[in-house]
């Protein structure tokens, strides 16, 4: 089944609301996309800040539907892992991976059935069945982490998630992370670490002020992003 | 995709009612602590300084009150849902009718325990529960229909109008005083009273009234009446919400 298009955006644009006031405007935080995502392939989003690296990836999850251009989509699930999605201070860790887990798109019966793991993996002991406002910031993103992780989705999205918790824990998630994507799932990463997305990507979008500018294989579009670099420094 | 919603939904309602047992030091308590005491507030101004009411008026009030507060928690609490959730829906593809009814069901939750206490006042100030209880589940779900209604339209405006929050609050506290909840409508001139004949809330009051009181059956038809029009509208607002889905996540912070 490989080289099936999966995902595919024709000229995607999206715009948000400027303001909450009567009569603001909009921007368009996506001015004009277009990808192509084939099954078992690690495509890689690039760009500055702003680019709209975000926005794309929220498209791709079927979370923001486009304003102008099209978006086709195959009978895959797409899930963007969001950590710490629906966490509830009051409730414990083993309630909130319960009520993350579903939010996430998984059974019930799934999470339940991996809570030992969730466990074993976020490194809470007995601070799993306690509610997670006593727990430290690392240890909640280590809890959000080893729930997010079990989601087994067709398209996988990423954003900026790779490293989380201190050094150790980072060394391990990211380890599990790339573990997971090289297990063949299709993969959309966003990242700023050009080491990270040189590692588990394979083919790159750039994109810049909500454009595509490039679509291609990793080497060739890192190389023209890396002049275009250059010479707005040279500019400046 | 159906049993998955089913499942988020349940166990998001048990994580509400959860989460806001360990938010307060007495915990649970606070859900009949805190109507107890509003009752009590009420009984004290209407019944013990105004003298508003005849012999029955303490369970005339109570019952008032405890019809009202659940309808107005379920519209309140069910029409912030979608605005107060809007982070969680810029990251997440979830049926945004989920979170609207996750609070309605948490307050009907809740409902449930008050009502336990209106039953013992009820039995204490001598109206223990008589045959016409039988008819109790038909009016609470005309009831549920409606703040469900109420709530669902609610839920799909107030994300694009925040500011209407305060004005709802003020609308419901008319409506409150203007369906006999505290107290009876008898003195209101004529053409006033033909109006309120047409107020749901009025209806469901009096028709709980009527059973845990008087041991009187409700008028079914009125109640047919009140329960398909908030179908209708419960309806119109499910649709509406799933109709600006799109919409929602992209609403400025």
């Amino acid at each position: 089944m490989s080289g099936e298009t999966l995902i595919e955006l024709e000229h995607v644009g999206v715009a948000f609301s400027a303001t909450r006031s009567v009569g603001g405007g909009h921007y368009w935080a996506l001015e004009d996309v277009s990808l192509r995502l084939k099954r078992g392939e690690r495509l890689g989003v690039i760009g500055r800040n702003g680019a709209g690296k975000s926005t794309l990836l929220r498209v791709l999850a079927g979370i923001l539907e486009p304003d102008r251009g099209r978006v086709r989509r195959g009978p895959v699930s797409c899930q963007l892992l969001s950590l710490a999605l629906g966490f509830m201070p009051y409730l414990t860790g083993r309630d909130n991976a319960v009520l993350s887990g579903l939010m996430l798109g998984l059974r019930q019966r799934e999470i339940v059935r991996r809570l030992p793991a969730i466990r074993e993996f976020s490194e809470l002991g007995d601070f799993f069945d306690e509610p997670i406002q006593s727990y430290s910031s690392g240890m909640v993103m280590r809890l959000a982490f080893s729930v997010a992780i079990q989601v087994e989705p067709d398209v996988m999205l990423i954003d900026e998630v790779l490293a989380v918790g201190d050094a150790e824990f980072q060394e391990k998630s990211g380890t599990a992370l790339r573990e997971r994507m090289r297990q063949g799932h299709t993969v959309v990463l966003v990242s700023h670490s050009e080491k990270e997305v040189t590692a588990l990507c394979d083919r790159l979008l750039w994109i810049e002020h909500g454009r595509s500018v490039m679509e291609g294989d990793r080497d060739s579009v890192y190389e023209a992003y890396h002049q275009q670099l250059h010479l707005g420094e040279a500019a400046t | 995709m159906r049993q998955h919603v089913i499942e988020l939904i349940l166990f998001s309602t048990y994580a509400e009612l959860r989460a806001e047992r360990a938010r307060n030091y007495l915990g649970i308590i606070w859900w009949v602590l805190e109507p107890a005491m509003m009752m009590g507030a009420f009984w004290l101004v209407f019944d013990v300084i105004l003298k508003t009411g005849g012999p029955d008026n303490l369970a005339f009030l109570l019952t008032g009150l405890t019809m009202w507060q659940w309808m107005k928690s379920c519209i309140t609490h069910g029409g912030y849902a979608i605005w107060s959730n809007l982070n969680l829906i810029r990251q997440a593809r979830l049926p945004l009718i989920v979170f609207p009814l996750v609070q309605m069901l948490a307050d009907t939750v809740k409902f449930f325990f008050i009502f336990l206490l209106l039953v013992v006042i009820l039995w204490l100030l001598g109206h223990p529960p008589n045959k016409a209880w039988a008819a109790l589940p038909v009016i609470f779900v005309a009831i549920f229909l409606f703040a469900a209604g109420g709530g669902f339209i609610l839920a799909a405006i107030v994300p694009f109008v925040p500011d209407v929050r305060f004005v709802i609050e003020q609308v419901l506290t008319v409506v409150m005083f203007l369906s006999g909840v505290v107290f009876a409508l008898t003195n209101m001139p004529e053409h006033v009273h033909a109006v309120m004949q047409w107020n749901p809330v009025a209806g469901l009051v009096d028709a709980t009234r009527g059973v845990v009181m008087y041991g009187r059956w409700p008028d079914w038809t009125a109640l047919a009446k009140v329960a398909g029009v908030s179908a209708l509208v419960l309806a119109l607002g499910v649709a509406m919400i799933v109709r600006l889905t799109p919409r929602y996540p992209k609403l400025a912070a």
